[in-house]
């Protein structure tokens, strides 16, 4: 079947980027305006705009399931793309849309559903026999039961949430004597994040890599993995700088992870693009994680590194076509590094730092790819995200795509908020960064500070506080001969303010 | 004819004695304690050359006068004189605490009255720069009378001359008082103390223990007790800032103020001013952002920042011209007007209005501040000052309402009503009796209690109250505020409407003063 | 006696981390490094917005603040706070800091009962004089507490979304 028009139920840079693919496709797009920012850059790039400014709900229109059936229903869209995050991988929405005759571009409602609950994915991923951290059963009932698993696995362990992730309901536990305590506070942060308080323990791997493996799969039954990204600068469990591929995977352990990859999304039957993540030892032991069901914020670098546009494969995936790829012709050519460029104040902890892009200068050379939401005079909202651009480098190897980066990096001119450009430009030039040497803990053990200041912009810096001191203090500006004639009065006022006593 | 003659004998020993006397080693006993000599305080003040000293070998009244070679103290311990402050005439004292503490001596007194009646005769403005351990014990009564003659002389030129002084020591006891009768006063921080009654007497009379930091440094004096208007960390900020300041002032009550010529950079037309108003009521915003948008770059020298700061005042320019602004700020207390904020209106509005300097006030007042600490602290005494003040002031007066503006507050805050000149709301101005939510709690309280979600009611109820009667279009049709306008050109116009005022003359009533409250 | 040139040869500007910054008055457009002197220039255009120009490289800069002689100055998206100093009161620093001894504390309280929207600093945090710490609304008003004093966070009590009566303290200061 024919997809014709799309309602892109997302915004910023990936509705930007699937509109990008979709006009390559010849395919139209229906974008939504929501009030809180009416002139966002993607709505002047998509054929129709639902205006959803009057909405006076409480639910952000990206989440109300409800809203995104009737605009696509109203637009006459025959199919949703939901991005990352919002209800990319919200099974119930899938389903809706299936229901209402829509076609969902993304993996079946089943899918998403067995792999958005950790638990449920690790009992299949166990079933299939594929190597994981050694955890619990299911869901843990009470602080009894996590104690005497906890005992059995042995600590250090980690509760993570069965129905979310990014750090929320996640904690570390080394002690026997904490994990009562943990146990409920994990349990209680997973019901206030996901509404769900389920929770389950896994072996806690200590400072891992954390690699990833994309995913394309067609209604076939095909499925094909596109090699590894390796994302583990992270802080806080957010990504800040994603390769492909990882330096610390050999061909051969390439080959093996990937296969298991695909071991595992089969057991789901998944179509469309998927990501299956893994956490990598300092044996080079790998373990599977979980499995992310959707297009990820960082798919250019394996788009990079492969030639495939991934969203092009999505909707024809979602098109019924098959793969036209075997597992043989996925090549990984060079190397692509991705920085995440977000309004984060990097001196204050990465705290979001909101407010207008001024002026916005991105290289355009030919080795570096943007993919951006934002143009000068945006503003960067604190409801959605803090994003700016991704700066996406490549390379012939690792050691010329870091030179790339560097130079991309001083090339970027941004004014309006502060960003993460000085963590970047730090990264590049650490040493162990530049080996290869770093695991997930390299942010919080690694580094002493997040960014670096050279000295000579400190002391640029210092020269331009002085002349402004100079200028306010030192500089006569107030009184001079011809500033007196400005202070004349008409004879009208001066008769009146000298007589009037 | 050289100097060497026997008549210049005198002369030169003279000179070489009062060289001695301000030798290196005096200042170090200054520069020791981090603060600097009265002579360094005066070359920082006065542009290079121009200070002329006055009575600089008077001697003290008690010490007899000999002839020989004993050394004795010049000066009394005060430099007084007059020169130029970026090229303006101006007299000024500092006092020095090198000699003999740089206490107040019946001669040291008369000094600082023959400056102060000379500025008066020449219509200039004086600054003091004080630093002294109190009166002259020795002398008695005579120095206390030297302090009254400097406070009449104060009072005498209040209004008419402008009076700035800086506490760069102690002043205790009776020496407060002639800065509290000036028109602004400048502290150093952690080197400058102010008490009408010393620590030591606090501790003998209530057995209070306290330093002279916490009973009357600057700190204090500028968040507390509101009697120092501008606190600096050392010194030379100080005195540069009071330079900068003054160049705000006109140099007495007839003249204009002299005219820093704007650099051109800040637009008539910003749209930046449009979005400073959050959407949301209840959120608060900083009225500085938007005072720094319409005013001259750089040009805006708050006064009193640290007290009441729910009021911002201070002076600015428009087009290189000094304004006064008065601007409610809703980011402290919710903007509202209490007990501290009221008497600082209305002292900085009286000082404008004393010397010729035109107002422009911003407004986004929900009200006064509730509750009895301010009821029975006289909030009704104190809030009626800024309405006598305004109400009084015969300088042109500009009104911009921002946002709220309620009940009696509207009325205070320079109401056309009050002979404000002009009035211009923003579209987000609310003007009305009182708040939505208290409107609509009195006029609908029977269908509230009767309603079955009163909470969504009161919601609808508010939204219209806000659409119906607080918008600032019916003020504006029925003539209470002149024009509601964009916020963009909010400079333009308050520049066209000062510059239509230029002129303005009220005729103030044959009286000998008001019976303000006090 | 009155009526020598202030003569102020030199500035400092001292880093929030005490480095110094040494400059002549009159301050030249160059800065020397080793044996050569290189030009700098304050540039604003409307492509670019506010730059410095320094070895042919342009780095952006905005002046995030400026009280008194104190500056915020964001530099190639790096935050520095210098305050620009004479060498006398480099001196006085010394000598004022020496005289007062032991370190003061300053704690802030709530001057009203509400509710705590926002904590805006952390354990640690410089702040100065009249920067808000904590968003407190009261009176259906957004209110702003500022810090007293020019210092350094030592404990944050105040909790975002918590309840506090008039007095509570909300954050305790190391007064600089």
């Amino acid at each position: 079947m024919k997809i014709k028009r799309i309602l892109i139920a997302n915004r910023g840079e990936i509705a930007v980027r699937i509109i990008k693919t979709a006009h390559k496709m010849n395919i139209e797009t229906v974008a939504v305006r929501s009030a809180v920012e009416p002139n966002a850059m993607f709505l002047s790039q998509a054929d129709v705009v639902y205006d959803n400014t009057e909405d006076t709900s409480e639910i952000p229109v990206f989440l109300n399931i409800e809203k995104l059936i009737e605009i696509a229903v109203k637009t006459k869209s025959d199919a949703v793309h939901p991005g990352y995050g919002f209800l990319a991988e919200n099974a119930y929405f899938a389903q809706k849309c299936i229901d209402n005759k829509i076609v969902f571009i993304g993996p079946s409602p089943d899918a998403i559903y067995k792999m958005g609950n950790k638990t449920v994915a690790r009992k299949i991923a166990q079933a299939a026999g594929i190597p994981m951290a050694m955890g619990s059963e299911g869901n843990i009932s009470d602080e009894e039961e996590a104690v005497s698993i906890a005992e059995k696995i042995g600590y250090p362990v980690i509760i993570k949430a069965a129905s979310g992730g990014g750090g929320r309901g996640m904690r570390i536990v080394r002690k026997p004597e904490e994990m009562e305590k943990m146990f409920i506070i994990a349990s209680k942060e997973a019901e206030k994040a996901f509404n769900d308080p389920s929770v389950f323990i896994e072996k806690y791997i200590e400072n891992p890599k954390h690699i990833e493996f994309q995913i394309l799969g067609d209604t076939k039954g095909n499925i094909i993995h596109l090699g590894e990204r390796e994302c583990s600068i992270q802080r806080k469990h957010q990504k800040l700088l994603e390769e492909a591929p990882s330096g610390a995977l050999s061909e051969k352990l390439r080959k093996t992870m990937g296969r298991i990859a695909v071991q595992i999304a089969s057991a789901v039957n998944y179509y469309s693009a998927g990501t299956v993540e893994f956490l990598l030892d300092s044996d080079k032991n790998f373990y599977f994680m979980e499995m992310n069901t959707r297009i990820q914020v960082e798919h250019p670098v394996t788009e990079i590194v492969t030639g495939i546009d991934l969203i092009e494969q999505q909707i024809r995936i979602a098109m019924g076509e098959a793969l036209k790829y075997r597992q043989e012709d996925i090549k990984l050519k060079g190397w692509a590094i991705e920085c995440r460029i977000n309004a984060e104040d990097v001196q204050a902890g990465f705290a979001p730092d909101p407010g207008k892009i001024e002026k916005l200068h991105l290289p355009s050379d030919s080795w570096v790819r943007i993919d951006t939401g934002v143009q000068a005079g945006s503003a960067i909202v604190p409801s959605y995200d803090s994003m700016i651009a991704k700066l996406i480098v490549k390379g012939k190897d690792r050691k010329d795509a870091l030179k790339n980066c560097k130079l991309a990096l001083d090339k970027v001119w941004i004014k309006g908020t502060k960003t993460t450009l000085p963590f970047f430009r730090m990264l590049v030039r650490n040493p162990k960064f530049i080996d290869g040497d770093f695991t997930t803990a390299f942010i919080e053990k690694d580094l002493e500070k997040n960014y670096n200041s050279s000295e000579y912009e400190e002391m640029l810096a210092a020269w331009l506080a002085t002349k402004l001191f100079i200028e306010e203090n030192f500089t006569d500006k107030s009184i001079n001969d011809d500033n007196e004639k400005g202070k004349e009065m008409s004879p009208w006022l001066l008769n009146k303010r000298i007589n009037q006593f | 004819m050289d100097l060497s003659g026997k008549h210049y004998k005198a002369f030169i020993e003279r000179q070489e004695a009062l060289k001695k006397q301000y030798n290196p080693k005096q200042a170090e006993k200054q520069h020791s304690k981090g603060k600097l000599t009265a002579q360094e305080r005066i070359s920082l003040l006065f542009d290079p050359g121009t200070f002329e000293e006055l009575d600089a070998f008077v001697t003290p009244a008690d010490q007899p006068v000999e002839f020989g070679k004993v050394e004795r103290t010049y000066g009394d311990g005060v430099i007084v004189g007059h020169g130029k402050v970026n090229g303006r005439l101006v007299f000024g004292f500092a006092q020095d605490f090198t000699v003999m503490g740089g206490s107040l001596g019946y001669v040291h007194a008369k000094k600082i009255a023959k400056i102060q009646e000379m500025a008066l005769k020449m219509g200039t403005p004086i600054i003091g720069m004080m630093d002294s351990g109190g009166a002259r014990i020795q002398e008695g009564v005579a120095s206390l009378s030297g302090y009254a003659a400097i406070f009449h002389n104060i009072i005498h030129s209040s209004g008419i001359i402008p009076q700035l002084c800086i506490i760069m020591g102690p002043a205790a006891g009776g020496a407060v008082y002639s800065p509290a009768l000036t028109d602004f006063v400048f502290m150093v921080n952690h080197s400058s103390y102010m008490f009408v009654t010393g620590p030591n007497v606090v501790k003998e009379v209530l057995n209070e223990d306290v330093t002279s930091e916490e009973l009357g440094g600057a700190e204090v004096h500028a968040r507390k007790s509101g009697v120092a208007h501008m606190i600096y960390d050392d010194e030379e900020n100080t005195i540069l800032a009071l330079k900068k300041f003054l160049a705000y002032l006109p140099s007495n009550n007839v003249e204009n103020p002299p005219v820093v010529p704007d650099d051109g950079t800040t637009p008539d037309i910003n749209e930046k001013l449009r979005d400073i108003v959050p959407d949301d009521p209840n959120k608060a915003y900083d009225v500085k952002d938007i005072i720094q948008l319409i005013i001259d770059k750089n040009s805006f020298f708050e006064t009193a920042e640290l007290y009441a700061p729910n009021l911002v005042t201070g002076f600015a320019r428009l087009k290189g011209k000094t304004i006064g602004i008065v601007a409610n700020q809703p980011k402290v207390l919710a903007g509202v007007l209490d007990i501290d904020s009221s008497t600082k209106g209305a002292r900085f509005i009286r000082f404008c209005d004393a010397f010729n300097i035109p107002i422009l006030t911003l407004e986004d007042v929900p009200g006064f501040l509730p509750g009895t600490d301010q009821e029975h602290a006289g909030i009704i005494r104190h809030g009626a000052k800024l309405l006598f003040a305004y109400s009084e002031a015969t300088v042109p007066r500009i009104t911009v309402i921002i946002r709220k503006a309620y009940g009696g507050a509207f009325i205070v805050m320079n109401s056309k009503s009050l002979g404000g000149d002009f009035s211009f709301a923003w579209p987000t101005a609310e003007i009305a009796v009182m708040g939505p939510d208290g409107a609509v709690a009195i006029l609908y309280k029977k269908e509230l209690a009767e309603s079955k979600n009163p909470a969504e009611m009161k919601k609808e109820l508010v939204k219209k109250y806000r659409d119906k009667i607080a918008n600032p279009f019916i003020a504006d049709e029925l003539g209470y505020i002149d024009e509601v306008i964009d916020p963009a050109v909010t400079r333009k116009k308050i520049i066209s409407a000062f510059s239509a005022l230029s002129n303005k003359w009220v005729k103030v009533p044959a009286r000998k003063h008001g019976n303000m409250p006090l | 006696m009155p009526n020598s040139k202030p003569g102020i040869k030199k500035l400092y500007a001292l880093s929030s981390e005490n480095k110094r910054f040494c400059f002549p008055q009159p301050l030249k457009h160059s800065i020397r490094i080793g044996k050569r002197e290189y030009e700098v220039k304050l540039k604003s255009d409307d492509k670019y917005g506010t730059y410095i120009l320094w070895k042919n490289r342009k780095y952006p800069v905005e002046v995030v603040s400026s009280r008194q002689n104190r500056y915020e100055i964001l530099f190639n998206d790096i935050s520095y706070t210098f305050t620009v100093e004479t060498p006398f009161s480099m001196q006085r620093k010394k000598v004022i800091n020496a005289a007062r001894g032991k370190t003061e504390k300053e704690t802030l309280k709530a001057p009203m009962p509400g509710k705590i929207i926002d904590v805006l600093v952390r354990e640690g945090s410089n702040v100065l004089r009249g920067e808000p710490l904590v968003i407190l609304e009261a009176m259906k008003m957004q209110n702003e507490i500022q810090s007293p004093v020019n210092g350094q966070i030592i404990k944050v009590l105040a909790k975002p979304n918590s309840n506090v009566m008039k007095d509570d303290i909300l954050v305790e200061i190391k007064v600089e």
